[in-house]
C-alpha cells in the first residue's frame, strides 16, 4: 500500500547550523515525492507538535518521519494517533552533535539518514497486537512458604484470583522450623514469633485464594494469558492461568561435606537448622557454657558454595542470644569472614553486641580437634593480632542455602521443565536490570529460588513478583510485550509455506517461545516473546518478520544509503547497533560532543542476535567497505537484555566468514564490538579505529557492481 | 597460638572506667587506618579493642602498643560505631599504673576517689611528724622566712629519703611491666642495645616529635611542650637550690636569674594546664572522656604550680598564712613528686619504658 508520509525537520539544537536543512527537504519531497515536506526550528515546542497535527489533518497522512532528536528523547512529545506510523531520523545526537557543521560529509550522512528513515516507513506497518482468546487473569503460586503465602497475599489483595500450590500437608515451608525470628523493626531486641499462623489466617480471609496442599504439578503448558495447569493431589485437576510466581524455596546445603569443621565427627558439632530444631522442641533446653558459631560454614568458599546466604549471619546472631538467654553464664564465640547483616538486622547485630558476653573475631578455622569429649578449635588469620585457641562445648555451623531445583514445575517446554539457572543454580533472573524475570515469559522466580536472601527480603521480593506476574497478565491482555520492551504491541509472524524445519529459531529462542512438532516445525507461543527477534536473525529462509522490523524493512534501509565510487575515497561503514546498550551510548557520546568519522551509517537493531546473515550479504554486495556490530556484553555476568543475544554473533559468525570467503572478501570486513552503556567514551574510538582498519585494507570490490 | 580465656569482670570494669561500649566495636580497622603512629605490622588500636572486648587482660598487660599512643583521639573521632578506642587504651594504661603498683595498696589508693581523703591525710601526717621531730611545728614569729618553719636540712633530707625510698619500691613494677612487654615479643630481636634505643628515644620525647605526628590537635601538642619544659625548668631550679641553700643567700632575691626561670617555668606549666583543662572541659567529643586520674594529675599539678606562686607572693608580701599555704604547698610536692609512679604522672616511666622497648625491636 503507497503511504503518505509527511516528512518534518527540526532545524534547533544545532541542526539546522549543522547541515543544509533545505536541501534535505527538497531532497525528501523531490527523490520520495512525500506528501509534506516541512522545515520548523522547534518541533518539540507546542507549535511544531500543532503543526504536525494540522499537516496530518490537512493531507490526510498516516506517516510522520520527524528528523529532529534522539528517538530516545522527547516520546512523551512526539506522540501521535495511534493510526499514525511514527519514524524518528536521529539529526541532533548522531549528526549534530557530534559532526563537523556545514562539510560535505555530514551532509551526505545526514541525507542518508532521512533516505533510510523514509525507506523504513515505506517498509513498515503499524503493529497489530496478538490477541489471544478466553485470556485467564488467575495467578498461580508455586510454594506455600513465606515468599509464596506473601506472593498470593499480594496477589489477592490486587483483586486477583490466586492458586496457591504447596507439595507439603501445611502451609509454612521452611519457616515451621523456625523458633523464634530475629527482630526486622524496633526494638531490635524482641524476637518476633513466627508470623506464619497469621499470613494463613489472613490468607484464608480472601475468598480470591485457593489453596492446594499436598499438591504438585503435573504439567504446565501454553503461554501468558493462557497456561494450562495440571494438579495432581490423588486425582490429577486442571486449572487455567495467566502468570505464575514460582516460590520454591531453598534447603541447606549438606553439612556432611563439612568434616573439616568437626561435622560427623561429634555430636557436639551441629547445624543452625539442627540448633533451632532443638530449641524448639525443647525451650528450656540446658546448653554448655561455650559455645563456638563458625560463620561461612561451607560458604564464601569455593569448594563448597562460592556466595553468601545472608540468612546465616544474622541467624546465628539470633541463636546466639537463645543461648544467652537460656544460661546467663555461657560464653558465646562467633568466628567470621563478614558480619553480613543486611538491611535492618544491622540494627540486631548492634544489639547483640551490647552483651558483654558474645564475642567476635574475623578470622579463618584452621582446625577444629575433636578428642574425647573436648572440641578444640585453632582459628588463624583474626584480628586479636595472632592465632588463637579456642575450647568449647558445642560448635554451631553457620551453613548456607542452596536453591531447590525447579524440575517440579514439569514445564511442557522444548527447552525444559524448569527454569533456566544462571550462576550456582539460582533461576536466572538479571539481578539490576530485570529482577524476578526469568527466561520464561509469564514465570517470575520469587524469594530464595533466586537469589539467598532472608525472611524480610523474600517478602518484599514475594511482592515483587506478584507485581511482574500482574503486569503481565495486564500486558498480555492489550497483546504487549512485557519487559524489557515493554508495550511492543508486534510479536513474530511466520511465513510457514517456506519453513524447512531447521529448528534454529526453535533452539536460538532465549525465552522458548517456539514449541515444535515431532518433525520439527516450530509452534509459535506470540506471548512468551519478549520481542527480541533473535528468530529473525536466525532464521535462514528469511520467514521470520514483525510487521515494523522485518529482512525486508532493514534490507532496504542498508540498500537506500548512496555509496560513493571507489575514486571519491568516501569509505561507508554500516554499524548494526543494539537498541539496548550501545544505541544510547552512541547518544551520549554524540551529548558529549565527542566526534567519530562520519563514513559510517548506523541501523539500530532490537539485539545483536537479531541480525539476520543476509543483512549482511547484502551490505556487502551494496558496496558498504565494512561492517560494525556493536551490542552488549555476553558471558556469565550478561548485559545483553535478550540474554545471548550478543553471544550468538560469535556462534553465527563462523557462517558469516564463510560468506566473506565465498565473496573473496577479508575477514576484517565484520567487526563486533561489546559495550556496556557507560561506555560511551569508547564510542569515538571504536568508530574511528575500523575506519582505519578499512582504509587499510582497502575499497570493497563489489562497489559500483 | 593464644589460648583463650575471657575475664569478663575485667571486661565489665574497662567498660565502666572507659565509659565505652567497647563490644560495639564491629572490628572494621577505621581506628588504626586513620591512627598516624600505629605500627604496620599489626597496628593499634583494633587488636587492643578485640582484646578488650574479649577480656584478655593479660594480652594487654603485655602490650608496649597502648604506650605508644599519644591519645590524639583520632580513632575515637572516625569510629563509625561511635566507640572510643582512645578512652579504652587510656583506661587499659590506668589499670597498667595501678596494677604494676608497688607497693601494690598505692595503686588502689590512687585511683579510687573514694580514697583521697587518706592520700591527702598520708601526707599530712607524715609532714606533721616530721616538723614535730624538727621541733617547728608552730608558725615563727617576724618576717617571712619559711626556712624557720621547715629547716632546708629537714625538709631536703626528709623528702629526698622518702622521694627516693618510694620510687626504689616503684622500680620493681617498672622492671615488672618491663619483662612483661617483652614476653609479648618472644620472637623479637633486639636491633640496638637497650640504652642506645633508650638515648634515641629521650631524643624524641625532648623533641615531641610523636606528638607532631598526631596531627590534628596543635593544641595539645603546645600544651603538652609548655607542661614538660616548665616542669623540666623548675626540676632543674629546685635542685640548684637544694645546692644554692648550702653556697649561697637563701632565699634568692626576685631578680636572681634562678628565680627568673623558676618564675617563667611556672607561667609555662599554668599556660599548658591552662590549654589541657579547657580542652578536657570544653573538647569532650575529641578528647573523649576524662576520668578521676586525668584530673587528679592534672588539678594536682596546677595547685602545685599554683601554691608555688602564692607561696613566693607571701613571703614578699609578709601575708599571715604565708605558712599555711607552704604547708599545702608541700602537700602539693607530695602529691605530684612523690605519688609519681602510682598516678597518671607515670606514664612518663611506662611510656619511657615501652617505646624504648619497641624502638629496640624496630615496632615503629
Amino acid at each position: 500500500m503507497e503511504k503518505k508520509t509527511g516528512v518534518y525537520i527540526c532545524s534547533g539544537c544545532e541542526i539546522g547550523n549543522c547541515i543544509d536543512v533545505e536541501k534535505i527537504c527538497k531532497l525528501a519531497a523531490e527523490e520520495f515525492k512525500v506528501a509534506d515536506a516541512v522545515i520548523h526550528p522547534a518541533l518539540c515546542s507546542v507549535e511544531g507538535y500543532d503543526l504536525i497535527l494540522e499537516n496530518i489533518e490537512k493531507n490526510k497522512l498516516d506517516s510522520v518521519l520527524i528528523a529532529a532528536c534522539s528517538p530516545r528523547v522527547k516520546t512523551d512529545v512526539f506522540d501521535f494517533p495511534e493510526n499514525i506510523l511514527l519514524e524518528r531520523v536521529n539529526f541532533r545526537e548522531q549528526i549534530a552533535w557530534c559532526y563537523e557543521p556545514n562539510d560535505e560529509d555530514t551532509q551526505m550522512a545526514a541525507e542518508d539518514y532521512l533516505r533510510m528513515g523514509i525507506t523504513k516507513v515505506i517498509n513498515t506497518q503499524i503493529p497489530q497486537p496478538y490477541l489471544a482468546e478466553n485470556l485467564s487473569s488467575d495467578i498461580l503460586v508455586v510454594g506455600g512458604g513465606i515468599t509464596g503465602v506473601t506472593a498470593s497475599l499480594e496477589g489477592a489483595k490486587a483483586g486477583y484470583k490466586i492458586h496457591l500450590i504447596e507439595k507439603d500437608e501445611q502451609l509454612g515451608g521452611r519457616a515451621n522450623e523456625l523458633y523464634k525470628m530475629y527482630p526486622c523493626k524496633k526494638p531490635f531486641t524482641k524476637f518476633h514469633e513466627p508470623f506464619l499462623d497469621d499470613l494463613a489466617d489472613e490468607l484464608k480471609t480472601y475468598e480470591n485464594v485457593t489453596v492446594y496442599t499436598s499438591t504438585q504439578i503435573q504439567k504446565i503448558s501454553g503461554e501468558p494469558g493462557n497456561f494450562d495447569v495440571e494438579l495432581i493431589n490423588g486425582s490429577t485437576k486442571k486449572i487455567k492461568v495467566g502468570s505464575i510466581v514460582a516460590a520454591m524455596g531453598w534447603k541447606p546445603y549438606d553439612a556432611n561435606k563439612l568434616s573439616h569443621l568437626g561435622y560427623g565427627k561429634s555430636d557436639k558439632v551441629i547445624t543452625i537448622q539442627e540448633f533451632e530444631k532443638r530449641v524448639k522442641e525443647n525451650p528450656n533446653l540446658k546448653l554448655p557454657e561455650k559455645v563456638l558459631f563458625i560463620q561461612c560454614a561451607g560458604s564464601r568458599d569455593e569448594k563448597h558454595l562460592p556466595y553468601c546466604s545472608n540468612y546465616c549471619c544474622s541467624t546465628s546472631l539470633k541463636q546466639s542470644q537463645y543461648i544467652r538467654d537460656l544460661s546467663p553464664d555461657s560464653s558465646v564465640f562467633i568466628v567470621y569472614k563478614d558480619i553480613r547483616t543486611q538491611g535492618l538486622a544491622e540494627e540486631f547485630y548492634k544489639e547483640v553486641q551490647k552483651d558483654d558476653q558474645v564475642f567476635f573475631t574475623k578470622g579463618e578455622i584452621d582446625e577444629v580437634l575433636v578428642e574425647n569429649e573436648n572440641l578444640n578449635v585453632k582459628v588463624k588469620e583474626t584480628l586479636l593480632g595472632e592465632d588463637i585457641s579456642l575450647s568449647v562445648d558445642l560448635i554451631i555451623l553457620a551453613t548456607g542455602m542452596i536453591p531447590n531445583g525447579t524440575e517440579d514445575l514439569n514445564l511442557n517446554y522444548r527447552l525444559g521443565k524448569g527454569l533456566p539457572e544462571l550462576k550456582y543454580n539460582f533461576s536466572d533472573s538479571h539481578f539490576i536490570c530485570f529482577p524476578y524475570e526469568t527466561r520464561r515469559t509469564g514465570i517470575y522466580a520469587a524469594g530464595t529460588l533466586r537469589a539467598p536472601m532472608d525472611i524480610a527480603a523474600s517478602r518484599s521480593d514475594a511482592a515483587g513478583a506478584m507485581f511482574k506476574a500482574i503486569q503481565c497478565i495486564e500486558a498480555t491482555k492489550r497483546g504487549e510485550a512485557v519487559h524489557p520492551r515493554s508495550g511492543d504491541k508486534s510479536y513474530p509472524e511466520l511465513y510457514m509455506d517456506r519453513c524447512t524445519d531447521c529448528k534454529r529459531c526453535t533452539e536460538e529462542c532465549p525465552f522458548g517461545v517456539y514449541d515444535e512438532t515431532e518433525k520439527g516445525t516450530p509452534l509459535p507461543n506470540p506471548a512468551r516473546c519478549r520481542r527480541c527477534g533473535i528468530c529473525l536473525g536466525s532464521c535462514p529462509e528469511r520467514i521470520i518478520s514483525f510487521s515494523d522490523y522485518s529482512i525486508n524493512s532493514v534490507s532496504a534501509m542498508i540498500k537506500v544509503v548512496e555509496i560513493p565510487d571507489e575514486f571519491e575515497e568516501k569509505p561507508r561503514i554500516l554499524a548494526f547497533v543494539c537498541e539496548n546498550d550501545a544505541y544510547p551510548a552512541i547518544d551520549m557520546a554524540g551529548t558529549k560532543r565527542l566526534k567519530y568519522s562520519p563514513y559510517v551509517r548506523i541501523i539500530p537493531v532490537r539485539c545483536l542476535g537479531s541480525v539476520n546473515k543476509v543483512w549482511i550479504s547484502d551490505a556487502l554486495s551494496c558496496g558498504y567497505d565494512g561492517i560494525l556490530q556493536i551490542g552488549c556484553k555476553p558471558g556469565d555476568d550478561y548485559q545483553c537484555h535478550f540474554i545471548h543475544g550478543s553471544e550468538l554473533t560469535e556462534t553465527r559468525g563462523e557462517n558469516i566468514q564463510e560468506t566473506l570467503q565465498s565473496m573473496m572478501l577479508e575477514p576484517e570486513r565484520i567487526l563486533t564490538k561489546f559495550v556496556e552503556i557507560t561506555d560511551y567514551h569508547k564510542i569515538p574510538e571504536i568508530i574511528n579505529n575500523y575506519a582505519e582498519t578499512i582504509e587499510e585494507i582497502g575499497p570493497n570490490p563489489f562497489k559500483d557492481m | 597460638m593464644i589460648e583463650i580465656l575471657p575475664d569478663i569482670d575485667f571486661k565489665k570494669e574497662l567498660k565502666k572506667s572507659s565509659g565505652s561500649s567497647l563490644s560495639e566495636c564491629m572490628q572494621c580497622g577505621t581506628c588504626s587506618a586513620v591512627c598516624s603512629l600505629a605500627p604496620d605490622d599489626r597496628p593499634f588500636p583494633r587488636k587492643e579493642m578485640i582484646w578488650a572486648a574479649w577480656g584478655l587482660k593479660d594480652k594487654l598487660a603485655a602490650n608496649p602498643d597502648l604506650w605508644l599512643c599519644h591519645q590524639c583521639g583520632d580513632c575515637s573521632t572516625y569510629c563509625p560505631r561511635d566507640v572510643k578506642p582512645a578512652d579504652v587504651l587510656s583506661s587499659v594504661r590506668q589499670i597498667i599504673y595501678k596494677q604494676n603498683a608497688r607497693p601494690a595498696f598505692m595503686g588502689k589508693l590512687l585511683s579510687k576517689p573514694a580514697l583521697l581523703p587518706i592520700a591527702i591525710l598520708i601526707p599530712v601526717i607524715i609532714i606533721s611528724i616530721i616538723l614535730l621531730l624538727a621541733g617547728t611545728l608552730s608558725i615563727p614569729e617576724g618576717p617571712v622566712n619559711y626556712s624557720k618553719f621547715f629547716p632546708h636540712a629537714w625538709l631536703n633530707g626528709s623528702f629526698s629519703v622518702i622521694t627516693l625510698l618510694v620510687y626504689g619500691m616503684a622500680t620493681i613494677g617498672f622492671v615488672k611491666f618491663y619483662h612483661s612487654i617483652k614476653s609479648g615479643f618472644p620472637e623479637a630481636k633486639p636491633k640496638m642495645s637497650l640504652f642506645k634505643s633508650m638515648i634515641q628515644v629521650k631524643i624524641e620525647v625532648l623533641r615531641h616529635s610523636k606528638f607532631t605526628d598526631c596531627e590534628n590537635k596543635k593544641s595539645r601538642t603546645i600544651a603538652h611542650f609548655l607542661l614538660f619544659y616548665g616542669f623540666l625548668l623548675l626540676l632543674l631550679v629546685t635542685l640548684y637550690a637544694i645546692v644554692a641553700v648550702i653556697i649561697e643567700a637563701y632565699p634568692m632575691a626576685l631578680t636572681d636569674p634562678f628565680k627568673i626561670i623558676g618564675n617563667i617555668a611556672s607561667l609555662m606549666l599554668i599556660v599548658g594546664l591552662g590549654i589541657f583543662i579547657y580542652n578536657r572541659l570544653f573538647n569532650k567529643s575529641t578528647l573523649g572522656n576524662s576520668n578521676y586520674s586525668d584530673w587528679l594529675l592534672l588539678i594536682s599539678i596546677f595547685l602545685l604550680t599554683l601554691s608555688g606562686i602564692v607561696v613566693q607572693f607571701a613571703r614578699f608580701g609578709d601575708w599571715n598564712l604565708a605558712y599555711h599555704l607552704y604547708f599545702f604547698h608541700l602537700v602539693c610536692v607530695w602529691f605530684v613528686i612523690i605519688y609519681l609512679p602510682y598516678t597518671k604522672f607515670a606514664h612518663m616511666v611506662y611510656r619511657f619504658i615501652a617505646l624504648s622497648f619497641a624502638n629496640r625491636i624496630g615496632r615503629k
